[in-house]
């Protein structure tokens, strides 16, 4: 992803790029920025403050993201499950959609959608689609066989047996595709930059100057720090929300 | 028939009777049928079992009951009524339903498992309540395991849950598809027990799928060997079946120890026992050794005031002017009225005696049973003769 952006770095032209990308540049010449320090803390005292609303921003991104490819996801796979020729194009073209590198990704809906969030949120959230759809499958599919027909036997009807009975039981794969999806779009949220969406990725590729590390590190530690706590959340949720998982165990 | 004196009762109102009519049951455009035109009518509250090779056609018979498999001609009727005019889901809630991976829910306790279909058919709280803590009673679990989740149980537990839950609603009908199948072998015998003793009381029309004819001889009033095709080879009562195999096929079935399998469906109360010379203490020897001329037992047996078996003595026993007082006297297996005749048997052979002591229900001394007995009952012209080695030799 790295390569990718300093790939796309020439072409982020300016007026091209919004805010923060060229002229938010630090005027003050401190010491230790001009020196090739690995990390300048004087600088990063007396900025951290820059970094609050890119963090909103990023939250923002991954949350309205992953829930819309949620949504979707969620949709083609209760579609799917029903109806199993609709699987192998859902495969296909959800996993078109993850192969294709996010900058291109960005200035492709740039001439549809315009620069701004949206066209960041559209393409983050065709990221998460792939894997939230392939483990969401995975795991009605991994549904006992003889638990279903146990439930059909005993006058369950078809809505409620995925609803009570497959949903809850494909909860753990389900939310194991959410975790890999939150993750890697909180990381991916990163370019949002690309197509003006805003986010940490304004500190990291917005200081105008790629070798200076104080800013990347702390963009980036950032992002990290938003990446465990996505997944730690989730897998709390998880674990409340499969209480029989941790019965076997005991 | 496990209790006879239980089946000539009036099967209660909450069973209903089964009748197939040329139940037929075709997949797809294959030229043989899975089921065809089957007959067969099971009176309500009894247990009829559907036994046969795998691939026979007994589990798609059975589950042309409750719709889960769907008839393609014929009909199948519960009192009468057809099961083409149900609804499949309201149909299904009547009709108790065992399999033999039992398919309880992982992610819903035991108790919650239970009430499935008291929940599904809108019951109220207070009643599933009372409900669930009933029949986890009457299948004699912890009302504690109630908060637990299946997979924090045994085998025999979870299948013991699974009955539960198909008896929640107090269906008409019990589907049971080989239902403890997947239990090892100990366990198996006391689910069958239990579950016999659970019908005993509540007389529900069961449907018991099994490909195991000692099975369906324990479990079944009736029982209907099927072959390939559902076609039914013969419809009896276990005992019918083991005395007069309709054909080749039910015989191979059956098996060719189906005299021994007989004992089974006996209890030591059915046989005529030999009479035991009795000894007492401080009786004249010389009395005692009267009461063994002509005796079938060479033995005496020492009993005390209340006729209940000490032990047997030996020839030094009677050496002396009047019988002693043996506390240690070797009494070997003792055996009870109510015993089934194969477990009988067993204790004789695995005591390595000859003869057993059977007592009443009030422990006193009703007789001798002894292998001759067993022996001779087996070669009996009701047992055949030919099958007179394989009964020698059960082990």
């Amino acid at each position: 992803m790295t390569g990718a952006a300093a790939l796309a770095l020439p072409l982020a032209k300016a007026g091209e790029v919004g805010e923060g990308f060229f002229h938010e540049r630090s005027s003050e010449t401190l010491p230790c920025q001009a020196t090739d320090k690995l990390f300048c803390f004087d600088w990063a005292k007396e900025n951290i403050g820059r970094y609050g609303t890119p963090t909103v921003q990023h939250l923002e991104l991954v949350a309205i993201s992953v829930l819309l490819g949620f949504a979707i996801a969620f949709a083609f796979s209760l579609l799917a499950h029903r109806r199993p020729w609709l699987r192998p194009p859902l495969l296909a073209g959800t996993g078109i959609l993850y192969t294709i590198p996010s900058i291109a990704f960005f200035f492709l809906l740039l001439p549809i959608t315009g620069r701004g969030r949206e066209t960041a949120i559209i393409a983050l959230s065709a990221y998460t689609l792939q894997i939230i759809y392939r483990n969401t499958m995975i795991g009605l599919a991994n549904v006992p066989t003889a638990v279903k027909d146990a439930a059909r036997g005993m006058g369950l009807t078809e809505r409620q047996i995925l609803w009570k009975v497959e949903l809850p039981l494909a909860t753990p794969e389900i939310v194991a595709g959410l975790r890999i999806a939150t993750v890697s779009t909180v990381a991916i949220a990163t370019l949002a930059v690309f197509a003006g969406g805003g986010g940490l990725g304004t500190q990291i590729y917005g200081q105008g100057n790629i070798n200076f590390a104080t800013s990347i590190i702390i963009a980036g530690g950032i992002a990290i720090l938003m990446a465990l706590a996505f997944d730690a959340v989730l897998l709390i949720t998880q674990r409340l929300t499969t209480p029989w998982r941790r019965g076997a165990q005991a | 028939m496990p209790d006879p004196e239980v089946t000539d009762e009036v099967p209660s109102a909450d069973a209903s009777a089964v009748r197939y009519e040329n139940a037929t049951k075709r997949y797809g455009d294959s030229a043989e049928a899975a089921v065809e035109r089957l007959n067969l009518e099971i009176p309500a509250g009894e247990v009829c079992v559907l036994v046969g090779p795998s691939g026979c056609g007994k589990t798609t018979a059975m589950r042309l009951v409750n719709r889960t498999v769907e008839l393609t001609e014929g009909d199948v009727l519960l009192d009468g009524e057809s099961v083409r005019d149900r609804d499949p889901a309201r149909l299904r809630r009547e009709t108790g339903y065992v399999i033999q991976q039992i398919g309880l829910f992982p992610h819903r306790t035991v108790a919650e498992n239970i009430a499935t279909v008291p929940h599904l058919l809108g019951w109220k709280k207070e009643r599933i309540g009372a409900r669930t803590a009933e029949l986890l009673e009457l299948i004699g679990l912890d009302p504690e395991l109630g908060e637990r989740y299946p997979a924090q149980l045994s085998g025999g537990q979870q299948q013991r849950v699974g009955v539960a839950r198909a008896l929640a609603a107090d269906p008409l009908v019990m589907l049971m598809d080989e239902p403890f199948g997947a239990i090892d072998p100990i366990n198996r015998e006391r689910l069958q027990n239990e579950f016999l003793r659970l019908q005993a009381e509540i007389r529900k029309t069961v449907l018991f799928v099994t490909h195991d004819i000692d099975e369906a001889i324990k479990m079944g009033d009736r029982i209907a060997v099927m072959r390939k095709g559902g076609h039914v080879a013969q419809y009896a009562t276990p005992a019918e079946l083991l005395m007069a195999p309709a054909d080749e096929f039910v015989e191979d079935f059956v098996g060719a120890d189906r005299a021994l399998k007989r004992l089974a469906l006996m209890r030591v109360s059915d046989i005529d026992l030999w009479e035991a010379p009795l000894a007492h203490v401080g009786q004249a020897t010389a009395e005692v050794r009267a009461k063994l001329r002509g005796a079938e037992v060479p033995y005496p047996l020492l009993v005390d005031s209340e006729r209940r078996p000490l032990g047997w003595l030996s020839e030094r026993d009677l050496a002396a002017e009047t019988v002693a007082a043996r506390p240690d006297s070797p009494l070997g297996p003792l055996l009870d009225l109510d015993d089934v005749m194969r477990d009988a048997l067993a204790d004789l052979l695995q005591g390595e005696a000859q003869y057993a002591a059977v007592a009443d229900h009030r422990g006193r001394i009703a007789g001798v049973l002894s292998v001759e007995i067993i022996s001779e009952f087996l070669a009996s012209p009701q047992a055949k003769t030919e099958e007179h080695g394989a009964a020698e030799r059960p082990h």
